[in-house]
């Protein structure tokens, strides 16, 4: 019963992401979206999993509404505008990917072992990330780590040559001199 | 998962501690008030009046209304981040296999909830469709995710003395040495983002006054009430977890371990409250400057201190 409720609410909301007229609400529907999703994760025994992708979502969705709003000079985010584009393309892609899963859904036969309650799912993950894929995971890390200080430094208003937005101004050919009073 | 509560019995007893918490904020409020900038009313029948009596005067003040809002979210915002403050009173331990959830996941719970106020703070800024509180909301949308990282490093370190995500075990490891000895950077930084977290006192950017009420400007009536409660909620939830992961939750001599975690939460919401009426108000650009360049490299310090203590 629980299960189809998220699971009808991440459909619902999914599908409101593309019905509503506003960057925000849309991210914020993404976000109930996956929330859904994380919490049927739970239920699934994966927990560390479910609540990580909720704690994740959280900040990537406000993240994403900042930045959407930003490159659309509508600051607000409040302003009607519509959501969907290349219609033929998004259907068609739609339809074929709505099939391809439910053929996938339909014909796998699915591995029906369901987890012992006794058994710390999460401690159980940590071996297993700890363990054979240490070596994965600590990679990804720093490369990740890395991307982050380089958007950074990407980012910053305070660059090598002064600050960002006096280097945008084209400089002067020659220097004028002041006309004395 | 681990031991659960019957669902009535798991949601009255984080309301009642809720309420609690909340009323006991706004009495030490009253009294920080009173003792550091003097004046108002001294008796301490006042004192304890006082938060009804404001609570009656906002019930009887008529709503307001914007051009056009988006209102569900507004009515949303201050639910959301009350719903936030109980999921965070939840997962804190009371006592030895005392706890309303204790989830194998605590430490992870707690830390979606906090990363969730962002977006109730958020929503409530957005939704009215006014200058000043969507001010507020961006305002808060900078500070809440320079503050994130932080908080989920100084939270984390406590994280591995324990060797586990559940805030049980966390209090657990502390019977001999408690993580505010450890970890002397974890409380301070934990401290400073928990008033940020629940935009309080000098951190009070979103909802300031240099925004006439920033993300609240529009809220009166119930809806002020409801975000305040919610706000002085989220204050409680971060005290109790303070605490818990910090203070070394039950353990103390003496009294028995309920009563030493409420002593705690006490203590910590006292300084969390006071810190309205002793700190000046920061502002934003220097403060997401000292997270990024600052406190994060201070909470990775931290870690890596708790992280050799285990070796």
């Amino acid at each position: 019963m629980l299960f189809w409720c998220f699971a009808v609410g991440s459909v619902v909301t999914a599908y409101l992401v593309f019905r509503t007229d506003s960057m925000v609400r849309a991210a914020f529907w993404l976000l109930a979206s996956f929330v859904g999703v994380g919490a049927i994760l739970v239920m699934l025994a994966a927990e560390f999993l479910g609540m990580v992708l909720i704690l994740m979502m959280a900040g990537e969705m406000l993240i994403m509404a900042v930045v959407m709003v930003m490159y659309m000079m509508n600051p607000a985010g409040l302003n009607p505008m519509f959501m969907v584009h290349q219609h033929r393309f998004a259907v068609g892609a739609g339809v074929v990917s709505f099939v391809g899963l439910s053929v996938v859904a339909l014909t796998v036969d699915f591995p029906d072992q369901p987890v012992d309650p006794a058994i710390d799912a999460t401690a159980e993950l940590g071996f297993e990330l700890l363990g054979d894929s240490m070596l994965v995971f600590q990679t990804a890390g720093v490369a990740l780590l890395a991307t982050m200080i380089g958007a950074i430094a990407l980012a910053s208003r305070n660059g090598r040559f002064g600050t960002a937005d006096e280097g945008s101004q084209e400089p002067s050919l020659e220097i004028e001199e002041l006309e004395s009073p | 998962m681990r031991a659960y509560l019957e669902p009535g019995a798991a949601v009255a007893s984080v309301a009642f501690a809720m309420a609690i918490g909340v009323y006991v904020v706004a009495v030490i409020d009253g009294t920080a008030s009173r003792l550091v900038a003097g004046g108002g009313r001294s008796d301490l029948g006042a004192l304890l009046v006082d938060p009804l009596r404001t609570v009656a005067v906002l019930l009887t003040q008529r709503r307001r209304r914007t051009e056009r809002p988006d209102a569900p979210g507004w009515a949303l915002a201050p639910g959301l981040l009350g719903g936030l403050a109980a999921t965070g009173l939840a997962v804190v331990p009371v006592g030895p296999g005392a706890a309303v959830a204790d989830p194998s996941t605590g430490f992870v719970v707690f830390s979606a909830a906090i990363a969730f106020v962002m977006i109730a703070v958020f929503l409530h800024g957005w939704s009215p469709n006014s200058l000043f509180p969507m001010i507020g909301a961006y305002r808060y949308g900078a500070q809440a995710l320079s503050l994130q990282i932080p908080f989920l490093l100084a939270m984390l370190a406590t994280a591995l003395p324990a060797e586990s995500l559940a805030v049980m075990d966390i209090v657990e490891a502390q019977a001999d040495l408690w993580n505010v000895v450890r970890q002397p950077l974890g409380l301070p930084i934990y401290l400073m983002v928990g008033v940020g977290v629940s935009f309080w006192g000098p951190l009070n950017l979103p909802d300031g006054a240099d925004l006439v009420g920033g993300t609240s400007a529009e809220d009166a009536g119930t809806d002020r009430l409801a975000w305040e409660i919610a706000r002085a909620a989220m204050l409680v939830a971060i005290a109790a977890m303070g605490a818990a992961v910090f203070l070394g939750g039950w353990w103390g001599p003496l009294l028995p371990g309920p009563v030493w975690m409420v002593l705690k939460t006490m203590g910590v919401l006292a300084v969390l409250v006071a810190s309205r009426h002793l700190l000046a108000r920061v502002r934003i650009e220097p403060f997401v400057v000292a997270c990024w360049a600052v406190f994060i490299p201070l909470a990775l310090v931290n870690i890596f201190v708790s992280g050799a203590l285990l070796l």
